[in-house]
C-alpha cells in the first residue's frame, strides 16, 4: 500500500512540474535570436573589421551561430572576449598578438595640409564619420570617430594619425586614489 | 520657547557628550569640524588691491566656456565685456580693471585637474577707465525675461561654490517660486567671506532678496545663518527688519550650506533625488550672489570682484578681501604674510570640498570663496577599512559610506549606483570621520567620473551602431538602384532596338548613352574623321575599341604627320628621361604613354584622364615626401 | 601630499590604533574585578596571550608579504586576545590559550585577508575551537575566591599553568563547573531554577551579587565607556541585552521553574563581555543602523535558545558565528532610506 502512495505521490510531482515546465516554456517564450544581440550590446562597435567580419553586427551574428571564435575582437580586449565567452558559454581563448588590453580611445585626424582629397579614407570609415568630397580636403567629425583606424592604411598619402582624446575639463576624470591596506613598504 | 528649551537641554548634553550636537538639525549626521573662523576675522576687510596681470579663464561657471570678443592689444575700460556667452548654459567676462589684453592663451585653473584652458589676460593700467553703468540699465528689470537677460549679461553665477549661471535657475513664470531661501550658512572651516559680507552689505543683500521675491511672486523668503555668525545675524536682522524676509538661526553643523541640508532644515523637505530644487519650489541663492545681484540692478555693474577669505594656518595675518576676479592666488596669500614660505599647494574653498590648486598663480573667478594656505602636515597613511560606521553616521543624505568604498574600490559600478551613489554631495564627511584615513569622497569622485564615462560610452556606441547600420542600408540601396538603374537601361535599349531596328545605331543610342560612352564615341568619330591614328599601345584607346561591340576593331596604322611626330617624339623621349631621373620605374610608363599621347595630339578624353592621372602621382608623390619629412620632423622633435 | 589628494583636507584626528587602545582601556575595571574575585591566573593568561599574537601576527604579516609595522601596530590582535582570555577559565593550562589565539588569529583573521576581511569574530572563533577540542578544560572554571575559601598565590597559579603543577589541594576545590552549566545540569536532573539559584553556589557574598555578576558589572562599566566615546554602536548592546532580558522574561513568566530570571541570563556568563566587547567587534558584525540592531536582538535570542535548550552551557560563541554568517544578508535588506528618495 505504502509504495502505491509514494508511486502516485511521485507521479503526480511529475505532472505537476511537467506542467509547470510546459507552461513557462509558453508563458516565457522569447522569440527571435536574442544571442546576436546580446552580444553585439557586448561589442565596442567600432566597425573596424579587425574580426574579419564586416562590422560588429555581422561578428556577433557569426559567434551567434557559433561559426567565430570568441577572441576575434582586437578593440574590445580581453574583457570582451571574456564577456563573450560567458554569453555563449564556451572556453575563453587567449588572444592573438599584442591585443590582451582593450586599447585606449583613439580619434583619427587628418593633416589637412597634405590630403589630396582621394576620398579613400571617406569610402573606408564605416560609420561615415569623414566628410570631404574629390579633391577637397577632408575632416574627421571627432565626435562620430570611433577610433577603428580603418582609414588609416588606406590614405595613400599618410596624413591621418590616430591621436588620443586630449584632456579637457568636461572629460577629465578623478584619478583612483591607491588602495589602502594594499600598501608594501 | 519649547523648541529654546529643548536646545538648551540638548546643549547642557553637549557639554559632557559632544556628538549630541547632531540633534539639533534636521538632517542625518553631519560633523563639527574645528572651524577656525576667527582667524581671518581679526584683520579688516581689504579692499582695492589691483595686481600685475589679471587672468580670466573663459571657463569660471557650470556649462561651455565664454567666446572672447576682444583683440591681443586691444584697450580695455573696466565693467567691459571681454568675452560673450556661448550659446545654452553659459556666462560672460568683463574686465575687472581697465587695461591692455597681453594675451588670450592656455593657463592653468584653479580646477582639481590643473588643467590649462583660454584664458585672458589683461595688464591693468592706472587710468581707472570704468564704463559706467555697463549693462545699460534705464530702470528695474521689470518682467522676468528682462532680468533674466540681465543676469545673464551682468556673468552673474552661484557664488557659493557650484558656479551654476543664476539665469538659468530661475523659472520663467512667477508663482513658481515658493520658497527663496538665502543661504547664509557658510559652514566650511576657516572661510568668512559671506559672515563678513553680511555683516558690510546687509542692505544690498536684503533689497535683492526682496526684488526676486517680488518678481517671482514668492510666497516665503527665508534667510538662514549659522548660529556662529552672530555680528553677520545682527546686521542681517537689522536690515531684515519690517520685511517679509525671515530670519532663521541654523545650527552650526557642517554641511549646513549644502542647498539640501539647508532645505530641510529650514522648510523641512527633502530634495527628491533626480529633481532640481525649484521642481519642489525651492531657489536658494548664496548671500554674495544676491548682493551681485543688486549691483547689477541699482548699479548697472556686471560681475567683476567677489569676497574672498585668504586664510590658513600658514598665514601670519590672515584676512577677507573684495578682490577683483582674475587676481593671482600667490599675490594674495603674499599679503597675509605666509610663515613658513608658501612652496606648498593652496587650496581653493574651505579644507572639507576644497581642492589643491595645481600651480598657485591661478587667479580668483567667480566661485573662490576661500584661499586655504595650511602647511603640509604628515598624514596618516589610509588603513583596512574596520567597518566602523562612523562614515554612515557621519553621512548627510544618509548613504553607506563603506559599502560604496567596497563596491567603487572592485569597479563594481553598477552596484554602487544601486547604492545611491549619485545622491554623495562629496561634502567629505565621511573621509573626515575615518579612523582608517580612506580618502573615501576620492573613491566616489573617480567612479562617479568611471560611470559617466561609461555611460557616455555607450551612447558613443550606440551611435556608432546606428550609423554603421545607415551606411549598411545606404550601401545596399545604392547597389540596388544601380542594378535597377542598369536593368532600366538595358531594357530600354533592347526597347529601342526593337522600335527602329533600321535606324542607325549610334545616332538612336547617343541621346541616351552616359557621358562616358558618349566620349568615347566622339573620340571614335574623331579618329576616323582625322585619320589621326592613335598609338596602338594606348590601353585606354584598346579599352574603347574593345568596348565598341557594334564595329570591328580598327587598327591604325601610323603614317599621316610623320615628321611632326617625329619631333614631338624626341621632344617627349627627352623630357621621358628628365621624368626618368626622379621617377620610379612604376610611373615611368603611364608617363610616357601620356607624352606619346599628347604628342600624337589626340585630344580625347583616355588621354586626358591620363595625364590627370600622372598629375595626381605628382602631386601624391609630393604629399608623401611632405608626411615622410613631417613623421621625421615629428620623430626628431620626440626624440 | 600627492597631487590630486581630494578633499576633505581635514580630519577628526580618531584612528583604528585609537579605537583599539579605547577598548583595551575600558577592559580595565571587568580585568581588575577578575584579579580580585578569581586571582592572578587571568594575568598570566594575558601575557601568553599576547605574547602569542605578537607571535603570531610577526609570522603571519611576513608570510602575507605584508609590512609588520603598520599592521601590528594597529592593535585589532591585542583586542581579538583580550576577549578570548576572558572567555577560558583564568586557571586552565598554558597551551589552551596560545592555541587559541594562534587559531583565533590566524584562521579568524589572516586567513581572509588580514583586518578588515574577516567574516568571523576572530575571538569567537578561537573559542569555539577551544570549546570543542578541549571540552574539559573549558568547562572547569575557577571557583571564585570567597566559594573556594582558598586563593592561589600568584607564583601557584603561574606554576599551575605553566607547568602544570599542582597546588597543594585537589583540583576539585578550586575549579568547579560555571554556573549556567551547573544550572544546565540541576535542570536536567529535575530541580526547579528558583532551588538553584537559591542554593548557596549562587549566594552572593557582597551587595546581593555574586563574583560573576561583579564580572558582568565592571563589562558594563567598560561598555558604557565605551558608548561614550563612541567606540561602539548602541544598537548591539541595546539590541543584544533587549532581545535576552525580553526573552528570559517571556520564558520565566511562562515557567518560573523551569526558566531563569532576567537577573540570571544579564549577570551570569559571558552576556556583558558579549554584549560591549564582542559583538561591537565592527568587522564582522552588520553596519546598517537597523542592521546592527537586528544582528544583535537575533544574538541575543540565540544566546537564550542555546543556553536554555541547547548541549552547551553558554552559546554565547556559536550564536555570535552564527549570526556572522547572516550579515550580508542583513546588510542587504537593512540599507537605510537615502535623502530624497522615498526607500
Amino acid at each position: 500500500m505504502s509504495m502505491f502512495a509514494g508511486i502516485l505521490i511521485f507521479l503526480g510531482l511529475a505532472l505537476a512540474f511537467g506542467l509547470l515546465l510546459g507552461y513557462a516554456a509558453v508563458r516565457f517564450r522569447i522569440e527571435g535570436n536574442p544571442l546576436a544581440e546580446i552580444i553585439d550590446k557586448k561589442l565596442p562597435q567600432t566597425q573596424c573589421g579587425q574580426c574579419g567580419y564586416p562590422g560588429c553586427k555581422p561578428y556577433a551574428e557569426a559567434l551567434a551561430k557559433g561559426e567565430a571564435e570568441v577572441n576575434l575582437c582586437i578593440p574590445g580586449g580581453e574583457p570582451t572576449m571574456i564577456e563573450i565567452a560567458e554569453i555563449l558559454q564556451v572556453e575563453p581563448k587567449p588572444m592573438q598578438a599584442e591585443a590582451t588590453e582593450p586599447k585606449p580611445k583613439m580619434l583619427a585626424v587628418i593633416d589637412e595640409d597634405i590630403c589630396i582629397g582621394c576620398v579613400l579614407c571617406i569610402k573606408a570609415c564605416p560609420v561615415d564619420a569623414i566628410i570631404g568630397t574629390t579633391k577637397m580636403m577632408h575632416t574627421v567629425i571627432e565626435k562620430e570617430c570611433t577610433g577603428c583606424e580603418l582609414c588609416v592604411p588606406v590614405c595613400p598619402v599618410d596624413c591621418i594619425d590616430m591621436v588620443m582624446e586630449k584632456p579637457n575639463l568636461k572629460n577629465w576624470k578623478w584619478p583612483e586614489p591607491k588602495a589602502a591596506a594594499e600598501r608594501t613598504e | 520657547m519649547n523648541i529654546r528649551l529643548h536646545q538648551k537641554l540638548i546643549n547642557l548634553i553637549a557639554s559632557i557628550y559632544p556628538m549630541a550636537k547632531r540633534w539639533l538639525h534636521q538632517f542625518h549626521g553631519g560633523v563639527f569640524p574645528k572651524y577656525n573662523k576667527s582667524l581671518s576675522l581679526r584683520q579688516p576687510l581689504r579692499t582695492s588691491y589691483v595686481p600685475k596681470q589679471l587672468i580670466l579663464p573663459l571657463q569660471q561657471h557650470m556649462g561651455e566656456a565664454a567666446l572672447p570678443c576682444v583683440e591681443v592689444g586691444e584697450q580695455v575700460k573696466k565693467f567691459q565685456m571681454i568675452a560673450q556667452p556661448a550659446k545654452g548654459l553659459s556666462a560672460p567676462v568683463h574686465a575687472p580693471a581697465s587695461g591692455k589684453i597681453i594675451a588670450i592663451e592656455q593657463r592653468i585653473l584653479p580646477h582639481a585637474s590643473g588643467l590649462a584652458e583660454p584664458c585672458i589676460v589683461i595688464e591693468p593700467d592706472a587710468k581707472q577707465d570704468a564704463i559706467e553703468n555697463a549693462l545699460g540699465i534705464t530702470h528695474k528689470p521689470k518682467t522676468i525675461a528682462e532680468f533674466k537677460q540681465l543676469l545673464l549679461n551682468a556673468g552673474i553665477v552661484g557664488m557659493g561654490g557650484a558656479g551654476f549661471p543664476t539665469f538659468a535657475k530661475l523659472p520663467d513664470q512667477p508663482k513658481k517660486i515658493k520658497h527663496l531661501i538665502i543661504n547664509g550658512a557658510e559652514c566650511e572651516p576657516f572661510i568668512t567671506c559671506d559672515d563678513l559680507l553680511m555683516q558690510t552689505h546687509a542692505p544690498e543683500i536684503v533689497r535683492a532678496a526682496l526684488f526676486v521675491a517680488e518678481l517671482f511672486d514668492v510666497e516665503q523668503v527665508i534667510c538662514g545663518i549659522e548660529t556662529n555668525k552672530p555680528q553677520a545675524i545682527e546686521a542681517m536682522r537689522q536690515a531684515c527688519e519690517d520685511t517679509r524676509i525671515r530670519l532663521e538661526e541654523v545650527a552650526t553643523v557642517y554641511p549646513m550650506g549644502g542647498q539640501k541640508q539647508l532645505t530641510q532644515e529650514l522648510i523641512g523637505v527633502e530634495i527628491p533625488s533626480q529633481l532640481h530644487s525649484i521642481d519642489i519650489g525651492v531657489v536658494m541663492m548664496n548671500v554674495a550672489t544676491l548682493r551681485a545681484i543688486t549691483q547689477a540692478i541699482e548699479l548697472g555693474q556686471p560681475l567683476i570682484s567677489r569676497f574672498v577669505t585668504v586664510s590658513g594656518m600658514g598665514l601670519k595675518k590672515p584676512y577677507n578681501i573684495e578682490a577683483l576676479l582674475g587676481t593671482p592666488f600667490n599675490e594674495l596669500v603674499e599679503l597675509a604674510q605666509p610663515e613658513p614660505k608658501l612652496n606648498y599647494p593652496l587650496l581653493m574653498g574651505g579644507p572639507m570640498m576644497g581642492f589643491a590648486v595645481a600651480h598657485n598663480d591661478v587667479p580668483v573667478i567667480k566661485t573662490t570663496n576661500c584661499i586655504l594656505a595650511n602647511p603640509p602636515e604628515t598624514s596618516d597613511e589610509p588603513m583596512a577599512c574596520i567597518r566602523c560606521g562612523e562614515c554612515a553616521e557621519a553621512c548627510p543624505v544618509s548613504l553607506l559610506p563603506q559599502q560604496l568604498y567596497w563596491h567603487a574600490r572592485a569597479h563594481e559600478y553598477d552596484k554602487t549606483e544601486q547604492l545611491k551613489l549619485f545622491d554623495c554631495i562629496e561634502c567629505g564627511c565621511c573621509s573626515f570621520v575615518c579612523p582608517s584615513h580612506i580618502p573615501l569622497v576620492q573613491y566616489y569622485r573617480h567612479a562617479k567620473a568611471e560611470i559617466r564615462e561609461i555611460k557616455q560610452q555607450a551612447k558613443l556606441t550606440e551611435i556608432a551602431k546606428q550609423r554603421f547600420d545607415a551606411r549598411e542600408a545606404r550601401l545596399e540601396r545604392d547597389k540596388h538602384e544601380r542594378e535597377a538603374k542598369l536593368a532600366a537601361k538595358k531594357a530600354a535599349v533592347k526597347q529601342q532596338a526593337a522600335d527602329a531596328p533600321k535606324v542607325e545605331k549610334t545616332a538612336a543610342d547617343a541621346p541616351k548613352l552616359s557621358a562616358r560612352e558618349k566620349a568615347i564615341q566622339a573620340a571614335k568619330a574623331r579618329q576616323k574623321a582625322s585619320q589621326t591614328t592613335a598609338n596602338e599601345k594606348d590601353a585606354t584607346a584598346k579599352k574603347a575599341s574593345r568596348k565598341d561591340n557594334s564595329k570591328p576593331a580598327e587598327t591604325a596604322p601610323a603614317q599621316s604627320a610623320n615628321d611632326k611626330r617625329q619631333a614631338a617624339m624626341q621632344a617627349a623621349k627627352a623630357r621621358a628621361a628628365a621624368l626618368k631621373a626622379q621617377k620610379t620605374a612604376s610611373t615611368e610608363t603611364p608617363a610616357n604613354l601620356t607624352e606619346q599621347a599628347q604628342a600624337s595630339s589626340v585630344e580625347d578624353t583616355p588621354s586626358n584622364s591620363a595625364s590627370a592621372e600622372d598629375k595626381r602621382k605628382a602631386a601624391m608623390d609630393a604629399a608623401k615626401a611632405k608626411a615622410a619629412e613631417r613623421k621625421k620632423r615629428q620623430q626628431e622633435s620626440s626624440q | 601630499m600627492s597631487r590630486f589628494s581630494s578633499s576633505p583636507f581635514a580630519h577628526n584626528n580618531s584612528s583604528v590604533q585609537k579605537i583599539m587602545l579605547q577598548v583595551q582601556l575600558a577592559a580595565f575595571p571587568a580585568l581588575l574585578a577578575h584579579i580580585m574575585l578569581f586571582g592572578y591566573g587571568i594575568i598570566i593568561q594575558w601575557f601568553l596571550a599576547v605574547a602569542t599574537a605578537l607571535l603570531v601576527e610577526f609570522v603571519m604579516l611576513k608570510l602575507r608579504d605584508r609590512p609588520v609595522m603598520p599592521n601590528i601596530t594597529d592593535f585589532s590582535a591585542l583586542i581579538t586576545v583580550t576577549g578570548l582570555v576572558f572567555c577560558i577559565p583564568p586557571e586552565s593550562p598554558w597551551w589552551v590559550i596560545v592555541s587559541g589565539c594562534a587559531f583565533a588569529l590566524v584562521f579568524g583573521k589572516h586567513l581572509y585577508g588580514g583586518l578588515g576581511y574577516n567574516p568571523f569574530n576572530p575571538a569567537m572563533l578561537g573559542y569555539a575551537f577551544l570549546l570543542i577540542s578541549f571540552p574539559a578544560e573549558m568547562t572547569q572554571w575557577t571557583l571564585p575566591k570567597d566559594l573556594a575559601g582558598y586563593t592561589l598565590s600568584f607564583w601557584d597559579s603561574f606554576n599551575h599553568i605553566l607547568f602544570g603543577v599542582m597546588p597543594n589541594m585537589p583540583i576539585d576545590s578550586f575549579t568547579g563547573a560555571t554556573p549556567l552549566s551547573t544550572l544546565q545540569t540541576g535542570l536536567q536532573q529535575g530541580l526547579s531554577s528558583q532551588d538553584m539559584l537559591q542554593a548557596t553556589y549562587f549566594e552572593s557574598s557582597w551587595l546581593n551579587l555574586t563574583a560573576w555578576g561583579w564580572i558582568n558589572i565592571a563589562f558594563l562599566i567598560g561598555g558604557l565607556w565605551l558608548l561614550y566615546t563612541r567606540t561602539i554602536r548602541w544598537q548591539f548592546p541595546v539590541g543584544f541585552l533587549g532581545a535576552l532580558a525580553f526573552m528570559a522574561w517571556v520564558f520565566h513568566m511562562i515557567n518560573p521553574a523551569l526558566y531563569a530570571p532576567i537577573s540570571f541570563h544579564l549577570l551570569f556568563g559571558g552576556t556583558m563581555l558579549a554584549a560591549f566587547f564582542i559583538i561591537t567587534d565592527p568587522v564582522s558584525s552588520s553596519t546598517t543602523p537597523m542592521g546592527r540592531l537586528i544582528f544583535a536582538a537575533s544574538i541575543g535570542i540565540l544566546v537564550y535558545v542555546i543556553r536554555n535548550w541547547g548541549a552547551f552551557p553558554d552559546g554565547i560563541a556559536f550564536a555570535i558565528l552564527l549570526m556572522n554568517i547572516a550579515v550580508p544578508l542583513i546588510d542587504r535588506y537593512t540599507q537605510p532610506r537615502v535623502l530624497g528618495h522615498i526607500r
